[in-house]
């Protein structure tokens, strides 16, 4: 029976061809949509490696017109001031790789006989207290690390996956430019947002007189935003100018991912919308199809097929179409993990391919059951009497 | 072969009742060839429907090959029109898509034979109907007699004892439907083939063993 609903398909190429251009251009899509949002939905459940929840941020762009030794003071003066506020937990002061600043430095080497390439975030010893950072090995830094000898740094668990994979790092010398000792490892920080990349990253300790670009306050849960004010006051005593920026990192972070989301909503829906179409035009054609194929379906009766051999006829038709268009579909659409040309990873590709073929195989069974099921209904007197 | 008993079909809508068949009883013996006459819409091709279990009766029993095949419903009877009977029709009926020995092959296709088997088969049917040097094409490509032809062989492919032939020779010319006739003949008196066929054609029915009429659903004659 196979053999002879391919007969029918091929006798009925050309008709069957846009048929099957619809199928194939609509996996694509579909893939399209499904890769982007596979790479996005496993960006969004990676953790950020720190809280946003209670945490501010102040811009102290101002201070750079400062000279060092007026730094030191307005640095002490400052932290002094805001420790005495009861709604202030923690206080830390770090360089410009700040949690949603935009900022980024990195470096590479090859020093170790491989290449590296790594983000460098300068930070004081508060950074992991202010943000709650998740430490997976070893430890954060202390204060008496300042004067180590071999300089120590925190490093994230995935710049051990890149380059160490499976090796206990915690406590071994790297050299990256100079000798660095890991003592610990973050589980992440994605400073950038929580749909970014969890890029490699190394932690250094500076002096909180050098981190002198933001200062991240741990607030107490729940402080309202009129403490804003008076925290702007504290801030412009201290460094003794108006303006300085105070920021919630729950509002950068929604801020930062608003787009993705709106990106990521506007593709559901143009896959659901694109689900829908297909469906509807679908079951417009086969219902056309059967219509037209009335008085076949009455002389198949007649000559022995039961409403059930009429019913797996028409959706093996419609299936083996599908199964055509998927493999044209999916034969273009590896192309792009062989031949690398985005910079997606190779899983997502296969992965939508499959949810795709697998929607797509789906939404064409339930579009071909119920037109098939009425042509299973047809009476061959009527239909035989009709043409 | 074929027995009606008491036979009648009512079409019924919201307003109206129209009789089709009004208590005929007939026989058909085995191997007999069985004409039906009567004008349009007095109820030869219900009564062929019946009689090849594409409609139900009404009323009354039909038993074919001593079977009585009245309450026979879903697959035990699409197994014995595949078995028992061949269809012919005015219209000849071939799909389009599929070429004269595809054509042939398609009551086999519901039965389990393999397709080298339904091949074979197929192709003895054309021989029988003169259409050997036709196979690969396609209904398009044929006149209205080798159409007709290429339904004969789909309707004696699956070797049935009886054939319902409805006006097989009625979009034919003379010369043609006497092909057509020619070939039910030979059917009837060498393989021993029971036919009923409905007609128009008094000269088609002259042919035949035994004529029967209808007028407005009753059998007259």
């Amino acid at each position: 029976m196979i053999k002879h609903i391919f007969k029918l398909i091929w006798n009925k190429k050309s008709k069957n061809a846009l048929m099957i251009l619809e199928i194939a251009l609509s996996f694509f899509v579909l893939f399209a949509g499904l890769t982007y949002m596979l790479f996005n939905i496993e960006k969004l459940n990676e953790p950020m490696g720190f809280e946003t929840d209670d945490k501010w941020m102040i811009d102290l762009d101002n201070l750079h017109d400062l000279d060092s030794s007026q730094i030191i003071k307005v640095i002490d003066n400052l932290e002094r001031s805001l420790l005495e506020k009861e709604e202030i937990e923690n206080v830390s002061f770090t360089q410009y790789m700040a949690p949603f600043s935009g900022s980024s430095s990195s470096s590479q080497s090859e020093e170790m006989g491989f290449n590296m390439w790594s983000l460098f975030v300068s930070c004081d010893v508060g950074l992991s207290d202010a943000l709650e950072m998740e430490i997976k090995n070893g430890r954060w830094f202390e204060k008496s690390d300042l004067d180590a000898g071999i300089e120590p740094v925190v490093v994230n668990s995935k710049f051990i996956d890149e380059y160490f994979s499976g090796k206990p790092m915690v406590d071994s010398l790297i050299q990256f430019h100079r000798d660095y000792k890991i003592i610990g490892v973050v589980e992440a920080y994605k400073y950038q947002g929580q749909f970014e990349e969890n890029h490699p990253t190394l932690f250094r300790l500076k002096p909180k007189y050098e981190c002198k670009d933001y200062v991240i306050l741990d607030m107490k849960e729940d402080t309202g935003l009129n403490f804003e004010e008076e925290l702007s006051s504290i801030v412009s005593s201290n460094i003794n100018k108006e303006g300085s920026t105070i920021l919630q990192l729950s509002k950068r972070r929604f801020e930062t991912g608003r787009d993705k989301w709106l990106l990521l909503g506007s593709m559901i829906f143009i896959c659901g919308f694109l689900c829908l179409n297909v469906a509807l035009g679908l079951f417009g054609v086969l219902w056309f199809n059967i219509h037209k194929r009335k008085s076949e379906i009455g002389l198949r009766q007649a000559l022995g097929a039961h409403t059930s051999d009429i019913s797996k006829q028409f959706i093996s038709e419609v299936l083996i179409l599908t199964l055509i268009a998927l493999g044209i579909g999916v034969f273009f659409a590896i192309q792009i993990p062989i031949l690398k040309i985005t910079e997606f990873e190779s899983r997502f590709f296969y992965k939508a391919t499959w949810i795709a073929c697998l929607a797509i195989l789906g939404l064409v069974f339930i579009c071909a059951l119920f037109p098939s099921m009425q042509a299973a209904k047809i009476t061959p007197a009527n239909s035989l009497q009709e043409d | 072969m074929i027995e009606l008993d008491k036979v009648s079909k009512v079409y019924t809508t919201k307003t109206i009742e129209t009789t089709a068949l009004n208590d005929i009883s007939l026989n058909v013996a085995k191997g007999e060839f069985l004409s039906i006459m009567g004008p349009s819409g007095c109820g030869k091709s219900t009564l062929l429907n019946i009689m090849g279990l594409l409609d139900a009766p009404s009323n009354g029993q039909v038993k074919i090959d001593g079977q009585n095949i009245s309450n026979y419903l879903g697959k035990p009877m699409a197994k014995f029109r595949n078995e028992k009977l061949g269809f012919i029709f005015q219209s000849f009926h071939l799909i389009a898509d599929l070429s004269v020995i595809d054509n042939v092959e398609v009551p086999l296709l519901y039965r389990k034979i393999s397709g080298k088997e339904r091949k074979e088969m197929a192709s003895r049917a054309l021989d029988a109907v003169g259409l050997s040097n036709r196979k690969k094409h396609f209904p398009s490509q044929l006149s209205g007699g080798q159409k007709q032809r290429v339904a004969i062989a789909r309707a004696i492919v699956g070797e049935p004892k009886i054939i319902l032939a409805d006006e097989p020779t009625g979009n034919l010319d003379s010369v043609m439907g006497d092909e057509v006739l020619d070939i039910l003949k030979y059917l009837n008196e060498k393989e021993d083939t029971t036919i009923v066929m409905v007609t128009h054609d008094e000269r088609m029915a002259s042919k035949t063993d035994r004529l029967i009429r209808l007028y407005d659903g009753s059998q007259v004659a």
